[in-house]
């Protein structure tokens, strides 16, 4: 009898632990490494108050206040542990950087411009930027003293063949269209010359054509020898990065701590059950389950940037058939009930887009961008078939879940309308070159993360060449990004912006799913302190976070 | 011996030449273009042009393979086309010692298992030792290895924080043999899991046969000791099978690793071949292939030569 039970207790046992294995816990289902951001998930069920409106763009910890460190004095010393989702391919500062790569360059450098929290720009590394009348050259007077983490001067001669190699980008170059050269004047002036007025030009500088490099480094994909609170240690491809406090950093007081270990995690879930075994102490990428338990645990800071966040859209080839007809183009983005992605996908974290913009930027403006009609879709498919027959195309996509999950859906949404559609498969990394090519009807595409719109010019104005990536020709849209460019007058900005917006939602090359700004955030032990804070050399504050990624290592430290 | 050796040496090239060629064809059927992924945003038709020329991607496909294999009979396999100077030979010096360290920690720990399993359930069939191990074993076998593995982290490494999480970036293991083995300990032990299920299964199985040979009653009836008559003279004959498992299961350990490596985070052989295959990285997956290929080949073969050294009746017939 005895042996009859415990053969039954053992088969029992064996069972509980194959279902137990099988079962569904709701979690997210691991993702690979992909464009930002790599953490969609399988859908959770929505927090009680949830209304589909998303989070508001706060950082929050877990117990929903911001900021928990005020009363602190920062400690100095240790060493952060920090899970990042995915490796870089390099620092090459005058080539395509990967996300990876933009993560680390973050804790090495200080751009020439920082972005206030209220979006103004002001001198970082550089002391002054000041415009001609006719912003058609600039000056940039950069602060005596400051040295590269190899010991050079950033002076004038630094700075004009960094800003320069730039310009000579074989792609990135585009982004700098209207910059000619950068001459240095003087030891620590620097006149850059333009061929067209560029008011927003600082905001350039916050981004990858800011970052400075000693100049013997300029191109090197090795290594990032900056100027900013850490430098690199060590950079092993897959596993991880150290990247140490730099002695001689020209902000005095920072940074607080000794170093910062970064190790790569692709997989979601993996990050998380390292962090909840303290290997790591903080990571990013949490996904929305993550960031949905973390709310609730009070052993766990969650924080969620307020900055301009990436928008996951559909971008149209519109040189190319069937995107030629914009007939077309508005039947896709009818046919997409973008909500249900967000209540899927995103556990109702996200906002739904319909433009690159979201509605806390103080560039929005709303537009007629077509809402979620399915009829108004078929029936636009059907006048446009009834002309020229059946629509097919392809959509070309990486194979991360954040990009597939979806693009199935849509593909759903898409065939209900009418059309025959197909995914093209893309290698992973490799959209940006796709695009660049034109060869692609549609793809999957996150981006457009620039605080200030005018980041975001090249990739919508016809002028761009290959990084138009609709390859739209529309007046609108390029007077409204050239008055956004060329004034910086807030209000006709916001009128260069709105022509922007308006002309996108009537031609609509792009199909808008939401804004990712409520699940880019990142997780850590409340004993991390100064997340929130980016403080700048002024002492105005920083967005601490934009797109994912920290602006300010170097005010992050550790209680003791 | 040297018969054996020389016999088995010409099945070997063939093995290896057999699979990395077909390698190659498949990924010629691959999407994309290794010239378009290196280019990269660069990429105008007549940089991506010179590339096709300068790595002989015009050339006809065994022109190409000709020329890759000599290349690697010389340890060059070629550079990444994702990572920017970044040699194959490199990535893979760099990731075959983690993979080959779990791999042999797995085989140890599935043995170091098993044997005394096998054995003590062989002593006393339908013992409870047996019932319990052929059960677990039956649940081992039914569980994925993901699944093990998570359950490992989440046990030993979250709750009792025994074992780290994640297994990157250790030390080596001659610079700090315990935290070496520390990090490793919980990949190895997942994926010996699934192996001791099997051992235990057939070894088991073929040591009560053997058990009922004569020779093993006139060994009895001479007095020599039951443990003595186990090791010495049960054991070795009963290990052909197993043996055999042990060998082919080097492949499925392989495969298994790689889950492993992605689980625990370590670049491993595994890992930068998901990488390299999701990200097209040609010259990565055919270096990687071809090197795992004749480990598995070649483990296979040392388990042929063991053969011959366990069950000197094979030596004979062999001769």
């Amino acid at each position: 009898m005895r042996r009859i039970i415990g053969t039954w207790v053992a088969v029992l046992l064996s069972l509980a632990l194959l279902a137990a294995g099988c079962g569904d816990d709701g979690g997210d289902s691991g993702t690979t490494p992909t464009d930002p951001p790599d953490d969609s998930s399988e859908g959770a069920d929505l927090p009680e108050d949830n209304t589909g409106e998303g989070l508001e763009g706060e950082q929050l910890t877990s117990a929903g206040e911001g900021g928990d460190s005020g009363d602190l004095e920062p400690q100095y010393g240790g060493t952060l542990k920090w899970a990042l989702n995915r490796d870089g391919t390099g620092f090459d500062t005058t080539g395509a950087v990967a996300p990876g790569s933009i993560r680390l360059i973050n804790a090495m450098n200080d751009s020439l411009v920082g972005v206030t929290r209220e979006g103004e720009w002001v001198p970082n590394l550089a002391e002054s930027l000041t415009p001609s009348d006719d912003f058609l050259t600039w000056t940039i007077t950069l602060r005596p003293g400051v040295t590269f983490h190899d010991g050079e001067p950033v002076d004038a001669a630094a700075v004009s063949a960094n800003l320069n190699a730039f310009k000579a980008g074989p792609v990135v170059g585009f982004a700098f269209k209207p910059f000619v050269e950068a001459v240095a004047a003087d030891e620590l002036t620097v006149e850059v010359t333009m061929s067209e007025p560029w008011a927003a030009f600082p905001f350039s500088l916050q981004g990858q054509p800011g970052w400075m490099v000693s100049p013997e480094t300029i191109g090197n994909n090795d290594t990032f020898v900056g100027t900013g609170p850490f430098m690199l240690e060590n950079w092993e491809t897959g596993t991880g990065a150290t990247v140490v406090a730099y002695p001689d950093y020209w902000r005095d007081g920072f940074p607080y701590l000794d170093a910062i270990e970064f190790t790569f995690v692709p997989e979601q879930d993996v990050r998380r059950l390292a962090f909840e075994g303290e290997d790591v102490d903080g990571y990013n990428s949490p996904g929305d389950t993550d960031i949905l338990d973390f709310l609730d645990d009070d052993e766990v800071d969650v924080w969620i940037g307020d900055a301009a966040g990436n928008e996951m859209a559909y971008i149209l080839n519109t040189s190319v058939e069937p995107f030629t007809d914009v007939r077309v183009r508005r039947a896709l983005a009818y046919a997409v009930d973008r909500q249900v992605i967000v209540d899927t996908f995103r556990s109702g974290l996200t906002i739904p887009a319909s433009g690159p913009l979201a509605p806390d930027s103080r560039w929005y403006a709303e537009t007629d961008y077509p809402g979620y009609d399915p009829e108004m879709a078929k029936a636009l498919i059907d006048e446009v078939e009834a002309e020229t027959g059946p629509i097919s195309f392809e959509i070309s996509s990486e194979a991360g879940a954040s990009f597939i999950e979806v693009t199935e859906l849509v593909m759903d949404f898409w065939r209900d309308a009418g059309v025959d559609v197909s995914i093209k498969d893309v290698a992973l990394g490799q959209s940006a070159a796709t695009n660049i090519s034109g060869a692609y009807q549609a793809f999957a595409w996150i981006q457009f993360s620039s605080i200030d719109p005018d980041g975001d010019y090249t990739f919508f104005h016809s002028g761009s060449g290959p990084l138009n990536w609709s390859r739209l020709q529309n007046d609108k849209i390029d007077e409204g990004l050239d008055i956004g460019r060329t004034s910086d007058d807030p209000e006709e900005r916001l009128r260069g912006y709105t022509l922007f917006q308006e002309g996108l939602a009537e031609d609509v090359p792009i199909v808008w799913i939401d804004h990712f700004a409520g699940i880019e955030a990142n997780v850590a032990r409340p004993y991390v302190h100064g997340i929130e804070e980016a403080i700048l050399p002024d002492g105005q504050e920083a967005f601490a976070m934009v797109a994912g990624s920290f602006m300010g290592w170097g005010d992050i430290w550790i209680e003791q | 011996m040297l018969m054996i050796v020389l016999r088995r040496v010409p099945r070997l090239l063939f093995v290896v030449v057999a699979v990395t060629l077909l390698t190659f064809i498949l990924l010629e059927l691959t999407p994309g273009d290794p010239a378009t992924l290196k280019a990269g945003l660069a990429g105008t038709p007549e940089v991506v042009e010179e590339l096709r020329e300068e790595l002989g991607l015009n050339d006809h496909l065994l022109v190409r393979y000709k020329d890759w294999a000599v290349d690697a009979l010389q340890g060059d396999f070629g550079e990444s086309v994702v990572y920017e100077d970044v040699s194959v030979s490199s990535r893979i010096r760099s990731a075959l010692p983690k993979t080959l360290e779990t791999m042999i920690l797995a085989e140890l720990m599935a043995f170091a298992i098993a044997i005394p399993l096998a054995i003590r359930s062989a002593q006393k069939p339908g013992g409870w030792v047996d019932r319990w191990s052929s059960a677990g074993s039956f649940g081992l076998l039914a569980l994925p290895s993901f699944v093990l593995g998570i359950y490992m982290i989440f046990i030993f490494g979250v709750k009792l924080d025994w074992f780290p999480t994640i297994s990157s970036d250790l030390p080596g293991l001659f610079d700090d043999p315990a935290g070496n083995l520390r990090g490793y300990f919980l990949p190895s032990l997942t994926l010996a899991l699934n192996l001791l299920a099997v051992y235990v299964r057939l070894l088991r199985t073929d040591l009560i046969e053997t058990l009922q040979q004569d020779y093993v009653m006139l060994a009895q009836a001479r007095g020599i000791g039951t443990r003595r008559i186990m090791w010495r003279h049960v054991l070795r004959p009963s290990s052909l099978n197993t043996l055999t498992a042990a060998g082919l299961n080097v492949g499925g350990l392989i495969g298994g690793a790689f889950i492993i490596e992605v689980m625990f985070s370590y670049q491993g052989m595994g890992r930068i071949l998901i990488e390299a295959v999701f990200g097209n990285d040609y010259f990565m997956v055919a270096g990687i292939v071809a090197i795992l290929s004749v480990g598995y080949v070649l483990v296979n073969f040392v388990v042929d030569i063991l053969y011959s050294v366990l069950d000197p009746r094979i030596r004979t017939v062999d001769a």
